[in-house]
């Protein structure tokens, strides 16, 4: 019985001391990803106007290249996304006194850029990764970091990783689709601190556990929505707390199942933050190999959450704390997703695809939801993957 | 297409070149490489650094190596920490209680006279100089020298220029890149009770290794006694019938599977398991334990 993990890294740079086999090793792969996301529409019962309405879409094109010499990496993303569409802006009383839903007529393309950049390098034996990312929308951009370690005791079964991540966002709200006692330009800052644990179980087995936390502070508010109120029959901004602090415990079960050649992943997440939001995640998979290069993935999701203190559908009148928010994601919901992704290998080509489909009801929250907000999404979101390694 | 045999096994080197006389001295360059390693590290011949190191056993002052021997004496370092202390290149001397071709069991006084020869804790390695410490000592790099030389002569051919083909000596291979057309190689992994291949895998790139105990050993009274023994006890291992592990280096490979062997039916897999190596082990009973999925293809049984 092997009393400490052995070390790969160790064999490995003895190895390539050797003369002659030091020859680098290099591999390198291009990715091609276009995802295309619709939003279901409004039906005409919750929606204010009593006529159905179009929804959000998003249509992504990503390009990564990534390339790996000896053991230091390189990944490089590059994204263009555009999106378009009405989306939630408050919700009302309907005539039955049930919320319902007001959208933004806005339709206007708005476009975002993602550039990102990932290296990582062995530092004393641990894998040590930084990365460095800018996003840009024309009322919004943000840059962000970070730092991440994995790393393996001589004396242990474990891989332990840790992270630290940083983020800047600043956003000016584009006139007109705002409103006018919204903000000209805000900004925030989000840190985030994690550290997980791998343990092989056993030649098929493997459980992962992972701790994260937190901290935002700034304007966490969204510029567009808002939120009624029905003494005064009139709508306030949209208004949150400035900052958040959140944590969440997540662990990750994978079991390969030798006499069928597939593998069934459990993934568990219990979420907590400051603004009182408590959420359940609980996703099982399906990895099955057919043949030689390709595999097969269904998935399924299941999301529960609770509701975050200040939130409401609408207010009589403004809160004493002066904070207000309709938002549907702050409201307690829960969801349902059922993925289908395919991957084939044929020589240096990767295609893959994937189907996903999601939908959102007070029903799937644990417990019961007494007012469902009527903004509440449901979505199918189709990608394709193109990838060649060289 | 090119085949020779050396090293005391059948070896086969496949190249694609599109200059027919650049293939021919790519070839011969790999010939010569592998007569070169024989010449250095065979045990069998007389002027070989090896039985140079061996004949200084005791002399206190020991033997000033080369670079390469060095870097070599080295990776046997670090393959003997890894391994926890199983794979170890003084182990060879047990063979002087084991004859394989007579099919005899030694002794359990003759193996415990020889026990205190084995360890390579004991051996003093201070780069340059490495000194045997008592007389009947000896090192022996049968156990990664096959392994070791597919690596040179793959680096030798890739800067050569060649990146379609494949270094193959007795079942020990590294692939230099894929057919012209794409298409990967199919490797087979040897059945250890019968002809032929108990899995295959398709292979585009790295190194496979294995060690079995088919590979010499008898049978006695229903008991297997194969060529792979214990340093510590100087029994053949028992457990696993046969590993093949697949990497980056065909050293590292090799290493990998004979220490699994050494490890056992249980240890063996976890161990390959822990170094994140994807490995194919057949235990005594012919039961297959693989990762990662899909990797390896089995075979039917012949009927």
């Amino acid at each position: 019985m092997a009393s400490r993990k052995p070390s790969l890294q160790a064999l490995t740079a003895a190895a390539l001391a050797l003369p002659g086999l030091a020859s680098a090793q290099t591999d390198y792969q291009a990715d091609y990803l276009y995802s295309q996301y619709r939003e279901g529409e409004l039906p005409a019962a919750r929606a204010a106007s009593g006529e159905r309405s179009d929804r959000y879409e998003i249509d992504t094109h990503m390009i990564r290249v990534a390339g790996e010499r000896d053991e230091q990496s390189l990944t490089a993303t590059v994204l263009y996304e555009t999106m378009s569409g009405a989306s939630p802006w408050w919700v009302q009383p309907g005539t039955d006194g049930r919320p319902v839903q007001v959208m933004s007529g806005a339709s206007i393309r708005e476009e975002r850029v993602d550039l990102d950049a990932t290296v990582t390098t062995p530092v004393r034996g641990a894998e040590v990764g930084a990365s460095l990312g800018y996003s840009h929308e024309n009322d919004y951009e943000a840059v962000n970091g970070g730092i991440e370690a994995e790393f393996t005791p001589e004396t242990g079964q474990q891989t332990y990783s840790l992270g630290l991540g940083y983020s800047y966002d600043r956003i000016k709200p584009t006139v007109g689709a705002s409103s006018t006692d919204v903000i000209d330009e805000a900004d925030r800052d989000s840190l985030t601190l994690y550290g997980g644990s791998t343990w092989v179980l056993n030649t098929r087995t493997l459980i992962q556990g992972a701790l994260s936390f937190s901290l935002q502070d700034g304007y966490l508010s969204d510029p567009y929505k808002r939120a009624f109120l029905t003494e005064v029959a009139s709508t306030v901004r949209d208004s949150r707390p400035e900052n958040r602090r959140q944590w969440s415990v997540s662990t990750r079960f994978r079991h390969f199942v030798p006499a069928v050649g597939g593998a069934v992943h459990v993934d568990y997440r219990f979420f907590r933050d400051d603004w009182r939001i408590e959420a359940h995640t609980l996703a099982l998979a399906w990895h099955q190999v057919v043949g030689d290069d390709l595999r097969i993935s269904p998935s399924l999701r299941w999301y529960s959450q609770s509701q975050a203190y200040f939130y409401a559908p609408f207010y009589s009148s403004l809160r004493a704390d002066g904070l207000a928010s309709s938002d549907y994601r702050l409201s307690p919901y829960g969801a349902l997703s059922f993925r289908l992704d395919v991957r084939k290998i044929i020589d240096a080509w990767i295609l893959g695809g994937g189907l996903e489909w999601y939908e959102a009801s007070g029903d799937y929250a644990i417990g019961s939801v007494k007012v469902e907000n009527p903004g509440l999404v449901d979505y199918l979101n189709v990608t394709v993957r193109l990838g060649y390694r060289f | 297409m090119h085949r020779a045999h050396r090293l005391g096994g059948p070896c086969a080197i496949h190249v694609y070149a599109n200059d027919a006389r650049l293939a021919a001295q790519a070839l011969q360059a790999a010939d010569a490489e592998l007569l070169r390693i024989e010449a250095c590290y065979s045990r069998y011949r007389a002027d070989s650094i090896i039985s140079r190191i061996n004949a200084s056993a005791g002399d206190g002052r020991g033997v000033v190596v080369d670079d390469e021997t060095a870097a070599l004496l080295d990776y046997a370092d670090a393959a003997y920490r890894e391994s926890e202390g199983r794979f170890d290149i003084t182990s060879g001397v047990l063979r002087r209680a084991w004859d394989f071709r007579e099919a005899r069991v030694p002794s359990a006084e003759a193996l415990a006279a020889l026990l205190p020869l084995v360890g390579w804790s004991r051996v003093a390695w201070r780069r340059p100089r490495l000194s045997l410490p008592q007389v009947g000592m000896q090192l022996d790099f049968g156990g990664f020298g096959k392994e070791y030389a597919v690596d040179r002569i793959a680096a030798l051919l890739r800067a050569q220029g060649i990146v379609s083909g494949l270094v193959d000596l007795a079942g020990d291979l590294c692939i230099l890149g894929p057919h012209p057309d794409g298409r990967p190689w199919q490797v087979g992994l040897q059945h250890p009770r019968q002809r032929g291949a108990i899995a295959t895998l398709s292979m585009a790139a790295g190194a496979v290794a294995s060690s079995g105990d088919y590979e010499r050993g008898f049978v006695l009274d229903g008991r297997r006694y194969c060529h792979i023994l214990d340093p510590r006890t100087g029994w053949p291992v028992q457990g696993l019938a046969g590993v093949s592990v697949v990497a980056d280096q065909c050293l590292i490979a090799g290493t990998a599977a004979t220490s699994a062997m050494l490890m056992g039916a249980e240890a063996g897999p976890q161990w390959l398991v822990g170094l994140g190596l994807p490995h194919l082990c057949i235990t005594a009973d012919l039961q297959t334990r693989t990762a990662p999925a899909g990797l390896f293809h089995p075979v039917s049984a012949a009927p």
